[in-house]
């Protein structure tokens, strides 16, 4: 079964997870949405952690250490960041953070890789105006955009139907762009919600 | 006189310096940390990771060569020894002040 749902919150997303291992269906993948396997159920225990690696011994090291201490790494690669561990039966620990301090600095790790995603569109952006590539002056004349011989001499159907038609690429042509800064901004309300999450938790 | 910016250290922090004066990996620091404290510090997963990347950052821990291929080893460095060392006179004198006039 696969799942699309989007978090800000990993405690709420660490609830919705063992809630549907106790209906039976048990994580196996994360990418960009969620992939289950159906299972017995069960009164799973699944914590979140957000880390990327630089290489492999790293990932191999760190998923050592949770195993050792009785978490099941379940989902996550060494640059999704979201790593996925389901208790074992016999562990002692309840969670895989032992003081608030840690747990939140996930949140602050998440936000760092927010404001990186967006400054790497930043440069992207710039370069794209500066060469002409993207051009606000479609604004002013959006009829510039349509490249169809004697469109705008047309009448009636005829010109409906040839207008019309056009429309959807005279649209990716003039307004595609805008695309660009849209994502620049939802990172940088991304890394805001994740760092506000941080303090929040830090301050208590 | 100034007093060393890192001090006084976290009990955890204290813990697993004191771990690693012996080379240990991961979890054998976790159990040693336990040991050490009496069982007063459980430190899970996740925390011990982050606290371990902390003092690589801060010279106070140092990778050594591993024969397990999947773990990583550390050991305690010169300056985490320093650290180490002043934080216990720091203590000492603690204990020292609270014997002579609260006692």
């Amino acid at each position: 079964m696969r799942k699309w749902k989007w978090f800000h919150n990993f405690d709420k997303e660490e609830k919705w997870l063992n809630e549907l291992a106790s209906q039976g269906y048990m994580l196996v993948r994360k990418s960009i949405g969620y992939e289950f396997q159906r299972v017995k159920p069960e009164k799973a225990i699944i914590r979140i952690d957000y880390r990327t690696f630089k290489n492999r011994e790293d990932f191999e090291d760190y998923r050592a250490l949770f195993e050792d201490s009785g978490w099941q790494h379940i989902a996550g690669t060494r640059s999704s960041g979201h790593q996925y561990f389901k208790k074992r039966e016999e562990s002692g620990n309840e969670d895989i953070f032992s003081d608030v301090d840690s747990k939140a600095a996930r949140y602050k790790r998440m936000a760092q890789m927010w404001l990186s995603l967006a400054s790497i569109f930043l440069p992207l952006f710039a370069v794209l105006v500066s060469t002409g590539a993207i051009d606000a002056e479609v604004f002013l004349n959006p009829k510039a955009l349509y490249y169809t011989p004697g469109l705008w001499e047309k009448a009636g159907t005829d010109f409906w139907g040839a207008f019309l038609f056009e429309t959807p690429f005279a649209l990716l042509r003039g307004f595609l762009w805008i695309l660009l800064p849209l994502t620049l901004v939802l990172y940088v309300v991304f890394a805001f919600k994740a760092n506000r999450r941080y303090r929040n938790d830090t301050d208590q | 006189m100034s007093r060393d910016k890192n001090l006084p250290l976290t009990e955890t922090v204290y813990y697993i310096l004191l771990a690693l004066v012996e080379p240990a990996h991961g979890y054998l620091i976790m159990q040693k940390v336990e040991e050490l404290s009496g069982g007063q510090v459980r430190m899970a997963a996740g925390t011990l990771y982050g606290a371990i990347e902390n003092l690589l950052k801060q010279n106070l821990l140092q990778p050594v060569r591993s024969e397990d291929s999947r773990r990583k080893v550390y050991v305690i460095t010169d300056k985490g020894k320093e650290i180490l060392r002043l934080d216990y006179e720091r203590m000492k004198h603690m204990i020292a002040a609270t014997q002579a006039n609260f006692e």
